[in-house]
């Protein structure tokens, strides 16, 4: 008990004097402190795994070449040099540019490396329509030869589009999708929002307010069904209806509001297939982030036993600020590693495969606008190891780069998701010295000391990080060697008390020992005795 | 016959859940400082299985650690029920006094709390594969608690065990009562401290003047 009070007393001090020094040494230089959360959903201060390198306005991309009569790019001198209101951005990896939906200009931009503009589309060919309004969704592939699909929700023009560029500033229709004729699609309005592909050539559509899942369509753009629902969030109100249920007459029951899932607002797709999706409504806990696989089935599903945590935790956050988490965007980048954004307050999530928190960064203009801080980040992307959020108020794309340390647990985390725990003790042990409060460094540790069969040190890792689980596996293995190395002295010492227990126990029989209390009496009376004589 | 020491009477009545506690009634017998030192067991019992049960077994928030909520859940508790159920009893012709009532109760409670030491004891040699035996045990000793105090409730006050159980429900209402004035008693207390503080800086500030 002492040793534990000790060791609580010292974890007190080592906490004080990490926070003091936390604030200490904290640059000036983002708005934000960056933290994660511990095994207790505690918010814990934390090295920044990225820092704010610049930010890049219309201006700075070169949007004014578009007015400039001269420039390859032209449209029309009064074309805005600004963005307005862009919704979303996509990066192609294998042309390794950047598009923009410049959704209040009507118009996609293509980007290069260093966002600079190397293309703009305004007008399609191959439509009736043969502009844009108030675009909101797009997704590229790029095949061996260089050509590049893009696939756009085409909001306001309520048709989804998969187009071919055809030069810089062109490109032409392929599909229009448009609202399904079928009763499966119940909804009035048909404005899809997001869209991805899959490497089949089936389209994916979110059509806003829509929440019996994603449209698919396939390669020809023929509506195939939905695409992974959410499911009903088991609120209290949503039970007490359950209940009502139970006892309303027929004319109540048609009057009645009935449960339905929150649709999700936004959806990425990685190497692999799997669909990855966030639900924007605040602070949902069903379904909030899910990764499909592609018959739509939910692997992360907490439902099943599992315990997947994404965003702020609602009781945590209000050391930093009281605010709900509303996910708008997903990425998943290079190895794996998922990056969510936060409309709300402003913060990128970025967790690695296994849904392990790594970084949060990121904040809210409030009250001032800086760098690093949103005022609506509407999208998130990577490229390497930045991070690019999409503001659509401010009008700019905020570059985020990796810090030394961010680089270090980058590296370790790679090789860790791939059950290399051995390789990366050493990259681990490099995080550790930068930030001794590294939850999963500590876990990490441990299971390298697992695998080299060092189990007092995994227990001591493990207890460092409050991982139980873990523990308990090491403490399994601990045990074990225990028991076969002390075998002999074990069995020794339970014969011998065996058999001390079965001679005193013999002697009490035939009366040669007392038993305590016998024994107390006996000494009572005799006191009493000497008493009675005195 | 039933000549024992304090300690073999304790013995005698976790034994012999049936007749103990009538014996222990007819022989006059139990102890008030050894009813005390079992309700501090308790309490030491709950710090216990707090601080120091098995690392993957113990699911307590150890950032930190408050002593005032374990206090009152074992000795608060404890003589709150001993109060309650004298103040419902008497009413309905129970023939213990308050003495015989928290000696009672407390030798009832030895089971759980040796059942809380074990569980704890192993707990720190067990995997949670083999949760099943720390559970059992502390479960066992809960359950023999229970069977023992609606025994000693029904040899204290010679009920028939129906109403022994209608009496026990009756205090845990006591208990709420009984807790619910205190709570407000002491939030009323509050506000006149608060009241006849702010009496004292004003008349110290015009002193001052």
């Amino acid at each position: 008990m002492v040793s534990k009070l000790k060791k609580c007393f010292i974890g007190i001090v080592a906490a004080v004097t990490a926070a003091g020094s936390f604030a200490a040494t904290a640059f000036a230089d983002e708005p934000y402190e960056t933290y994660s959360y511990d095994m207790w959903q505690d918010t814990i201060p934390s090295q920044a795994g990225y820092r704010v390198e610049r930010t890049v306005t219309g201006l700075d991309m070169g949007l004014s070449s578009l007015s400039d009569p001269e420039s390859p790019f032209f449209i029309s001198e009064k074309e805005s040099p600004y963005l307005n209101t862009a919704r979303d951005m996509f990066f192609d990896d294998v042309s390794e540019t950047f598009w923009v939906v410049d959704s209040g200009n009507n118009r996609l931009l293509q980007l290069d490396k260093d966002l600079k503009l190397i293309g703009c589309i305004k007008t399609i060919e191959g439509s009736s329509v043969s502009t844009f309004n108030n675009p909101q969704g797009i997704f590229t592939s790029t095949d061996d030869k260089g050509v590049t699909t893009i696939y756009l929700a085409d909001a306001d023009n309520n048709r989804g589009l998969k187009l071919e560029k055809t030069s810089p500033t062109s490109a032409k229709v392929i599909l229009e999708l448009t609202k399904p004729e079928t009763e499966a699609y119940k909804a009035e309005a048909f404005t899809p929002s997001k869209v991805i592909a899959d490497k089949e050539g089936n389209i994916y559509l979110i059509s806003t307010s829509v929440n019996s899942g994603a449209l698919r369509y396939d390669s020809a753009g023929t509506f195939r069904g939905f695409f992974g629902a959410n499911r009903v969030e088991q609120t209290a109100a949503v039970v007490a209806r359950k209940v009502w249920r139970m006892f309303a007459s027929e004319a109540q029951l048609e009057a009645m509001v009935s449960s339905v899932p929150t649709e999700f607002h936004n959806f990425d797709i990685d190497e692999d297939g799997f669909v990855f999706t966030v639900t924007e409504s605040a602070n949902a806990s069903t379904d909030a982030v899910k990764k499909l696989n592609p018959a739509g089935y939910n692997i992360w599903d907490n439902a099943v036993g599992n315990s997947y945590e994404f965003g702020d935790f609602a009781w945590s956050a209000k050391e930093y600020s009281a605010k709900s988490t509303k996910l708008t965007d997903v990425v998943i980048g290079e190895g794996g590693i998922i990056n969510l954004l936060d409309y709300e307050t402003g913060r990128v999530f970025q967790y690695d495969k296994d849904a392990n928190l790594l970084f949060i960064f990121g904040a809210k203009s409030t009250p001032s606008e800086q760098e690093g801080s949103f005022t609506a980040p509407n999208a998130v992307e990577t490229y390497g190891t930045n991070i690019y959020v999409l503001d659509g108020t401010k009008n700019d794309i905020t570059v985020f780069t990796e810090t030394v340390f961010g680089k270090y647990v980058h590296q370790a985390s790679e090789l860790y998701v791939q059950g290399k725990y051995v390789e990366a003790k050493p990259i681990w042990e490099e995080v550790m010295r930068r930030d001794g409060g590294y939850t999963l460094a500590h876990i990490a540790l441990g299971k390298a000391a697992l695998n080299e069969d060092r189990y007092a040190d995994a227990m001591e890792y493990f207890e460092t990080a409050y991982d139980q689980e873990n523990y308990d596996k090491a403490f399994e293995y601990y045990r074990d060697d225990f028991l076969r190395d002390h075998f002999q002295a074990i069995v020794i010492t339970l014969v011998v008390l065996i058999v001390l227990i079965i001679v005193l126990v013999k002697l009490r029989q035939k009366g040669k020992i007392k038993s305590i209390g016998e024994y107390i009496k006996a000494s009572k009376e005799k006191k009493a005795a000497k008493e009675e004589n005195e | 016959m039933y000549e024992f020491s304090t300690l073999g009477w304790l013995k005698h009545v976790i034994f012999h859940p049936v007749e103990g506690f009538e014996d222990l009634r007819w022989k006059k017998k139990g102890s008030l400082k050894l009813s005390f030192l079992i309700v501090f067991l308790l309490f030491v019992a709950m710090v216990v299985n707090r601080q120091l049960k098995g690392f993957a077994f113990n699911t307590a928030y150890v950032k930190v650690f408050n002593v005032v909520p374990l206090i009152v859940q074992s000795i608060v508790y404890f003589f709150v029920w001993v109060i309650g159920n004298w103040a419902v009893c008497t009413l309905f012709d129970g023939e213990g006094t308050l003495k015989n009532i928290c000696i009672y109760s407390a030798y009832a409670l030895v089971p759980y709390i040796i059942g809380v030491y074990v569980s704890v004891f192993i707990s720190n040699f067990l995997i949670l594969d083999e949760a099943i035996w720390v559970n059992f045990i502390y479960l066992l000793g809960l359950g023999w608690s229970v069977v023992l105090m609606i025994q000693a409730m029904k040899a204290v006050h010679q009920y028939s065990f129906t109403k022994t159980i209608v009496s026990i429900i009756g205090t845990l209402i006591a208990m709420l009562l009984i807790l619910f004035l205190a709570v407000l008693l002491l939030s009323l207390f509050q506000q006149v401290y608060v009241f006849v503080y702010s009496i004292y800086t004003e008349i110290a500030y015009r002193v001052r003047g």
